[in-house]
């Protein structure tokens, strides 16, 4: 054990000797694991968006919007969804603690005195909050009074109170929501930016029965709903029991594909995993052709540098140093250059993550796990590449060495 | 009992295609606390022979026995123990690591010692540094050194692990006459101080040191 210290030791001395090559090896190795620390890093900050976006949506809930998955496809949404279905489903399903329906229209102008937006109106009951776990930070929420009475009230998102109020007190005030005067009773907290790059603060929530009947003229159907269910781990069976209610209830014959599409996170999951993976992929393989440029660079310099100290090898030799002893010193010569240059890329792949995320909204997140991966990469460089000319080094023959 | 005894010892190369035979058959012993010079003409097998009882190589064929134990036979692990513990190496071109300190270059062996038998090399390195007078320079480079400091920081190094021989090829070859006296006086105390030395070399001042002589001629030895 000691034995192996002191020639760890010896190693150390040698890499601070031959400095060129130290830096020559350490600078490539540096660039493979900086990639590879990004990935990694990349990826698990995906993972941790899609887990806050599934925290967001909640992992206890589905969202079932209008339309086949075919029509949705071509960009046509079909509405197939009416108020009478989430009633049904509200009535079937006690295991739902919450049940909201929901539609949607763009292109809505909204104006205070002289400032005009363009946005979208999303009509919803007094559970939209609930629903989304989106709490309303100012002045109170919708009431089942509201949607009842068909009344002419507002929450308005962060984003759109930004345009039209500015630092004004929106609580109380009058809009015109396509020349509908609104009364905004509420202000919802920021959700800042989606993934597909939509402000999710740029919106205002009415009662489902105002904007179906004073804005979009609609008498029966609704863009979609959502449904929270009390036991999260049982999404999944809850899923095919929704599905088959729902497709009795719009009387589906049997083959015939659904007429309406359920969401739930494992799919949101999917799609951000989509999203990121082409990055990671690219990444991936420059990454890894890159540490094994790496990886020839460090045995090229090795096999030039057991030539170069070919009497070193002879006169350790002659002073009693085994073969394995040789080949220990060079193997820990190479893994001691390629954890100098595993730590240097790590700081480099720190830093260019911060240049990723300042250029492109891409989710980055560092941990031990990236720093773990660098390391070990680079370990495995550095004794895959390090062990044949560390061969070639304790191969030598004593009395040839000397004579070089 | 002699140290080392040598039977019929036969070495030969390859070179291209053609044996070429450096040892033809060499028996010698030679005793504990014996100063030998090793002579002959350049190409007569005296480094080859040297290296063979230096155990840096093996023979051909033949037997060679070190203080009764039988080397011939040895691998290759077993041989760098035995160098380790017995031997102790000068070359004519000092072969020092230069990019290590004189220090460092003196513990050099001690990093290999299989057995632990030695507690404080580093108290050993000082003594023998200030044994070959250059206690000063342990912090100094090799190429910050002369000639004949340099060959005392060899003898120091061949020294640290208290070995039973020592072997010298032609430890003087690149030292001027009085730098040479001064490393053959030094490698005499050794031999005055219990340890066998065999010194290879080809000049007769440096011969006259030796209490015993072995001349080569083409791979034998002639007298």
């Amino acid at each position: 054990m000691e034995r192996f210290f002191k020639i760890f030791q010896e190693a150390a001395i040698a890499v601070r000797a031959f400095k060129l090559r130290t830096f020559f090896c350490l600078a490539s190795v540096a660039l493979g694991i900086s990639s590879i620390t990004i990935i990694v890093a990349a990826t698990e900050g995906a993972y941790q968006q899609a887990f806050e976006m599934v925290e967001r949506f909640g992992p206890d809930s589905l969202m079932v919007l209008g339309g086949s998955e075919t029509t949705r496809a071509v960009g046509h949404r079909e509405k197939t969804i009416t108020l009478d279905h989430v009633r049904a489903v509200e009535e079937a399903f006690s295991s739902a603690y919450v049940v909201v329906p929901m539609t949607a229209q763009g292109n809505i102008i909204a104006s205070y005195r002289e400032r005009r937006a363009q946005t979208r109106v999303i009509g919803s009951t007094h559970d939209y909050s609930q629903a989304w776990t989106w709490p309303v930070v100012q002045g109170s929420d919708l009431t089942e009074n509201d949607v009842r009475g068909l009344r002419n009230v507002a929450l308005l998102g962060h984003h759109l109170v930004e345009t039209l109020f500015g630092q004004e007190d929106p609580v109380g005030k009058y809009i015109f929501v396509n020349r509908i005067p609104t009364q905004v009773v509420g202000v919802l907290a920021s959700r800042g930016t989606s993934p597909a790059g939509h402000n999710l603060d740029d919106r205002i929530i009415m009662p489902i029965t105002t904007v179906m009947r004073k804005i979009q003229n609609e008498t029966r159907y609704i863009n979609n709903f959502r449904i929270r269910f009390v036991d999260a781990r049982r999404l999944e069976s809850h899923e095919q029991e929704l599905r088959s209610f729902l497709r009795e209830l719009q009387g589906t014959p049997e083959g015939a594909p659904d007429d309406f599409r359920i969401i739930s996170p494992k799919e949101i999951i999917g799609f951000l995993v989509a999203l990121t993976g082409s990055l990671v992929a690219f990444l991936g393989i420059v990454g890894v052709m890159s540490l094994v440029v790496a990886g020839f660079v460090l045995a090229n310099l090795f096999l030039l540098s057991v030539k170069e100290r070919t009497k070193e090898i002879g006169i350790r030799r002659s002073v009693g140093a085994k073969k394995g002893d040789i080949r220990f010193q060079f193997l820990c010569e190479a893994v001691l250059i390629t954890s100098l240059g595993g730590l240097a890329g790590f700081a480099l792949g720190v830093a260019g993550a911060q240049l990723l995320t300042t250029m492109g909204q891409f989710p980055i997140h560092f941990s031990w796990r990236a720093f773990a991966v660098g390391l070990g990469l680079s370990w495995t460089v550095g004794i895959l590449f390090g062990l044949q000319p560390a061969s070639r080094a304790a191969n030598l023959k004593p009395i040839e060495a000397l004579r070089s | 009992m002699p140290l080392c005894i040598l039977r019929n010892i036969r070495k030969s190369f390859f070179i291209g295609q053609e044996e070429v035979e450096i040892l033809k058959g060499i028996s010698l012993a030679i005793d504990e606390g014996e100063f030998v010079a090793l002579m002959g003409p350049s190409g007569s097998g005296k480094t080859t022979l040297m290296n063979i009882i230096g155990c840096l190589d093996v023979p051909s064929s033949g037997e060679y026995i070190f203080a009764g134990q039988k080397v011939s036979g040895l691998t290759d692990d077993e041989l760098s123990i035995f160098r380790n513990e017995h031997m102790g190496f000068v070359f004519q071109n000092f072969h020092l690591l230069p990019y290590a300190t004189v220090l460092e270059n003196v513990l050099l062996p001690t990093l290999y010692v299989s057995r632990k038998k030695d507690s404080e090399p580093l108290k050993r390195a000082r003594d023998l540094l200030k044994l070959v007078g250059l206690e000063d320079r342990e912090r100094f480079k090799p190429s910050q050194l002369s000639g004949g400091q340099q060959q005392r920081v060899a003898i120091a190094r061949a020294l640290i692990n208290d070995p039973r021989l020592i072997l010298a090829d032609e430890p003087t070859g690149q030292l001027d006459s009085s730098t040479a006296r001064e490393i053959m006086d030094l490698l005499q105390s050794m031999g005055h101080g219990g340890k066998t030395v065999l010194v290879i070399t080809h000049d007769w001042e440096t011969a006259a040191y030796a209490n015993r002589k072995i001349h080569m001629q083409d791979g034998l030895v002639s007298g």
